[in-house]
């Protein structure tokens, strides 16, 4: 699949990377050949330097007869244009970034196929459903639907009280079926877990369950469901305001803004929100707002250290749930082993929603869903795949994947040793980074 | 996580799994003058049969027996592979010398394998008619792999190369300042530059055999032309053909095998533009010009325009040859006299294209260098003027331009270095500085243009060894290879 992307910011760079590794065709444009460079001399990809709105770059770069073609500049009318102007000249399906919420309802979407421009992504307004997503389920680190729900995705940190803790993966298996325990998260690293595993503290596990079993995890992992009503926001930025847009009267928001221009603004984009000047990194400003009352702290400021720090601070004063947006991603990790209950990241989120995008383009793609070190694919089985062949334990699978669950018939099920994959079932795989080309053999 | 993993040791055992795939890969060369010999009846083919079991055994061995535990390949591994894998291939690919009937030292095996590896195409024997065919064909062909490249040609069939370890080796080993991608995964652009190589090389040859050669002598020099290598079947070169028709095609495709492939890539599929956009090939067409003039001045002021090809044909061709680095001469070079000589040293020193299959310093370099000189004066007399070296319409970045000075100033000082060195092994100064540099340049004008006859015969061993290593720095564009000797590159 041939696929160009324009703008080398940390969406594209990002996205370039982690499809160059998918035996994919990508070249990559931006302006700033110093961009490029590196890119260029490490990884398997094309760059090209030139103006995103140019036509005879595109042509150059191959627009014409690309498959898809990704618009990730800064600038949201380079990107809109950047689409339409692409999709002129023959590129198949388009994207745009775009920053402006006014695009992305329903009355806009005439108007952008019409111009040429198939998909929007807009960070903000996914960093914002992420983090409405966490808040309804305080306990959980990661949560991610396959298939409608069908089957469900869950990453959870271990606290030293969990139940779970101590105990080997086989001891598990025999007493309950209603979850599978894909991936262990330890010390940075990403195991995939066998059944003499123990489970220690601190660890993250990746529970693969169906939509009635989510709340039985609760109880197996020592976690409390805590009802939130009362949201500390710190950094009145553009996440902060999609956010409370989208929350309307179900909770009930205080912002806390250094910069005094910004304060003046806020008032009429969140009209049911307190807001308050003031630099929410100061310990006195914090307990002036009363951060005990609060059940939630979300730190949305520009400095990703500031938004892990003060996440940290306001655990200590008996916040529940805390969310930083930390955007080097290098940062991710570390702030992972950290006390901080959900980390948004706007070029991840970015970078996965154009992978489900990809996965609609193109049919032999099946990658879902990207984790720091591993992957979880949705694959349909083709019909006399080597996966059909015996139950799953008869198979000899590789260490490097495990398979969390499937569907069939559009029902969701766990998977045990036992299980025979039938052709047509729509199996959930976790694997670690590379090894998704062995997971493909085994279904085609 | 990657990134908390410490600057680990070179990964030998991947470094040693791709060498055995590559070993494996010339094994499978080995089988085609194998087959010649047998073909011919010739009792060389003992010699092939042996070192392509031997390669096909080692090759085997580091594959199949090595499981290395990470299959990352970072910057250090790229460099050590390259150069390693020149050497390699040099050591293996001498067995079928050492064993064939005409003798040959180790020294003289190696010489021989490295020229031809390198498309140098100088010879370690003052006569190679008696050489078997088998030999002769393996000659040629090395030449014809090492012109594309080694690992251009491993990324072209081996897909486990196909990620970011390939792209390093592919960087260490492609010429040019800037490597042209000419499609997005390196795989294909390997796959697409070999592909037109290959159809060119059979091209050359049904042309050269239309004319008075054999089919074997055509398949030999259409191998070691399209390389820019050099190497013939007979003493004489193409002289002893006496052949208009045969200087005239050769004149042609050598002159192809010196522009940059992307190029003709692009050509090949109709875009015809870039060839008048590119600067580096228009100075390619002005150099051959101008070298034309002052050739026909020289040769008639000195008295040798005999008849019209001594004017026409035969400077043309000792130019395009000389510039594209294949190093074939016709009879009369010697006689041109000095001047002839100097200029013809200007034209290796620079080569043709960068991202052709010649050698030399490339004339890209010499673009940048001479434009760089240039805003050097303007800025004398107008300090504060704003000026950019601006190549093939986009201005170059300073870091660039300095990378290109260091270049070349390298490059100076290894043909000095070198031939300082050979002075001392007792050669005489003219010859030792003009085989340092026709080994860096990976010419290798065969003999005499010096009148010494063909100084590489008598050349002590130590001189072989040296001027062995000279045609892999030079094959490899200096900074691979002697990054390898740079104690940073060793560090922890």
């Amino acid at each position: 699949m041939k696929i160009v992307i324009v703008g080398a910011g940390e969406v594209g760079s990002h996205l370039a990377k982690l499809l160059s590794r998918e035996e994919q065709d990508i070249v990559l444009v931006d302006k700033d050949a110093n961009r490029l460079a590196n890119l260029d001399a490490n990884y398997n990809l094309m760059t090209l330097c030139g103006s995103p709105t140019s036509f005879s770059i595109m042509r150059e770069a191959g627009v014409d007869d690309c498959d898809l073609f990704i618009a990730v500049t800064p600038y949201e009318t380079t990107n809109v244009t950047a689409c339409a102007m692409a999709k002129s000249i023959g590129a198949k399906k388009t994207v745009a970034r775009i920053d402006n919420y006014e695009f992305m309802i329903d009355e806009s979407q005439e108007f952008f196929t019409k111009i040429g421009v198939d998909y929007l992504i807009y960070p903000e307004f996914l960093a914002a459903q992420e983090i409405m997503t966490s808040l309804k389920r305080s306990w959980v680190r990661h949560w991610f639907e396959l298939h409608d729900g069908e089957i469900i995705l869950v990453g959870v940190k271990l606290r030293d009280t969990a139940p779970l803790i101590g105990k080997q993966l086989k001891d598990l298996a025999f007493v309950q079926r209603n979850f599978h325990i894909s991936a262990i998260k330890r010390n940075h690293e990403t195991i995939i877990p066998r059944g003499d595993d123990i489970i220690r503290a601190n660890d993250i596990l990746y529970f693969t369950t169906t939509r009635d079993h989510v709340d039985d995890l609760l109880d197996l992992c020592g976690k409390v469901q805590h009802d939130i009503k009362r949201v500390l926001i710190m950094g009145g930025s553009r996440i902060a305001i999609r956010l409370v847009a989208m929350a309307g009267e179900e909770y009930s928001f205080k912002i806390i803004e250094s910069n005094l221009e910004v304060c003046k603004h806020l008032p009429e984009k969140c009209p049911n929100c307190e807001i308050v000047h003031g630099d929410a990194r100061d310990f006195d400003v914090l307990r002036e707002e009363g951060i005990e009352d609060f059940d939630a702290f979300i730190a949305l400021a520009e400095s990703s250290e500031s938004n892990i720090l003060s996440c940290l601070t306001a655990k200590e004063f008996g916040v529940d749930k805390t969310i930083a947006e930390v955007e080097n991603i290098q940062f991710i990790s570390e702030a992972e082993g950290l006390n901080i209950g959900t980390i948004i990241n706007k070029k991840l989120l970015a970078s996965s929603k154009i992978f489900q995008i990809l996965l609609d383009a193109d049919i032999n793609s099946s990658k879902c869903l990207a984790l720091t070190d591993a992957e979880v694919a949705e694959i349909e089985v083709k019909p006399k795949s080597k996966i059909t062949r015996a139950a799953v334990k008869d198979l000899n699978l590789s260490r490097d994947m495990t398979i969390a669950g499937l569907i069939r018939d559009g029902q969701g099920m766990l998977v045990n040793g036992n299980t025979v994959i039938q052709p047509g079932d729509h199996v959930v795989v976790f694997c670690l980074t590379g090894a998704i080309h062995k997971v493909e053999k085994l279904f085609n | 996580m990657p990134m908390y993993k410490s600057r680990a040791k070179v990964n030998l055992p991947v470094l040693m799994r791709v060498t055995g795939w590559l070993l494996m890969i010339e094994a499978a060369f080995m089988l085609f003058p194998l087959l010649t010999c047998l073909i011919y009846g010739e009792s060389d083919y003992m010699a092939f049969l042996i070192g392509t079991a031997i390669t096909a055994t080692a090759g085997g061995a580091m594959t199949f027996l090595i499981k290395p535990t990470r299959n990352d390949m970072a910057k250090r591994e790229g460099f050590l592979l390259t150069a390693l894998v020149w050497v390699i291939f040099s050591l293996f690919g001498m067995i079928p010398f050492l064993l064939s009937s005409t003798h040959y030292s180790i020294s003289d095996a190696f010489f021989e394998a490295m020229s031809g590896f390198t498309t140098t195409g100088v010879s370690a024997l003052s006569t190679v008619e008696q050489l078997s065919h088998g030999l002769h064909l393996w000659r040629c062909l090395m030449q014809w792999i090492g012109g594309m490249g080694i690992i251009l040609f491993t990324l072209a069939v081996i897909p486990m190369l196909n990620h970011s370890g390939g792209m390093q080796m592919f960087n260490a080993e492609v010429t040019g300042i800037t490597r042209d991608k000419i499609r997005p995964r390196v795989s294909q652009t390997a796959k697409t530059l070999w592909l037109i190589y290959f159809l060119l090389s059979i091209a050359l040859c049904l042309l050269l055999w239309a004319g008075p050669m054999d089919f074997f002598d055509s398949m030999c020099h259409a191998l070691s032309s399209m390389s820019t290598g050099g190497f013939s079947t007979r003493d004489a070169g193409i002289a002893a053909w006496e052949s208009n028709y045969l200087k005239i095609v050769l004149i042609v495709f050598m002159f192809i095998g010196g522009i940059n492939f992307a190029l003709i890539y692009k050509a090949s599929v109709g875009d015809f533009k870039s060839f008048r956009e590119n600067d580096s090939f228009k100075a390619y067409l002005k150099i051959i010009g101008l070298a034309l003039i002052a050739y026909i001045a020289a040769i008639t002021f000195s008295g040798q325009a005999v008849n019209w090809e001594s004017v026409s044909i035969d400077p043309l061709f000792q130019i395009v040859s000389a510039l594209s680095s294949t190093g074939y001469t016709t009879s009369a070079f010697e006689n041109w006299g000095t001047t002839i000589l100097l200029i013809t040293f200007i034209l290796m020193f620079f080569g043709a294209c960068a991202g052709s299959t010649s050698g030399g310093a490339k004339i890209d370099r010499l673009i940048f260098m001479l434009k760089n000189l240039r805003n050097e004066v303007h800025r004398c007399i107008q300090p504060n003027a704003i000026l950019s070296v601006r190549v093939n319409g986009r201005v170059i970045a300073p870091e660039l331009v300095s990378k290109v000075m260091a270049f070349l100033w390298i490059y100076v000082l290894i043909i000095i270095a070198g031939g300082v060195i050979l002075t001392s092994a007792g050669m005489s100064m003219p010859d030792a500085f003009y085989s340092a540099f026709s080994c860096v340049s990976n010419t290798g004008l065969t003999s005499a243009v010096t009148g010494n006859g063909n100084v590489y015969a008598f050349m002590p061993d130590a001189g072989k060894w040296l001027l062995s290593f000279l045609m892999l720095v030079g094959r490899l564009e200096l900074f691979t290879v002697l990054v390898l000797f740079s104690r940073s590159f060793w560090r922890k």
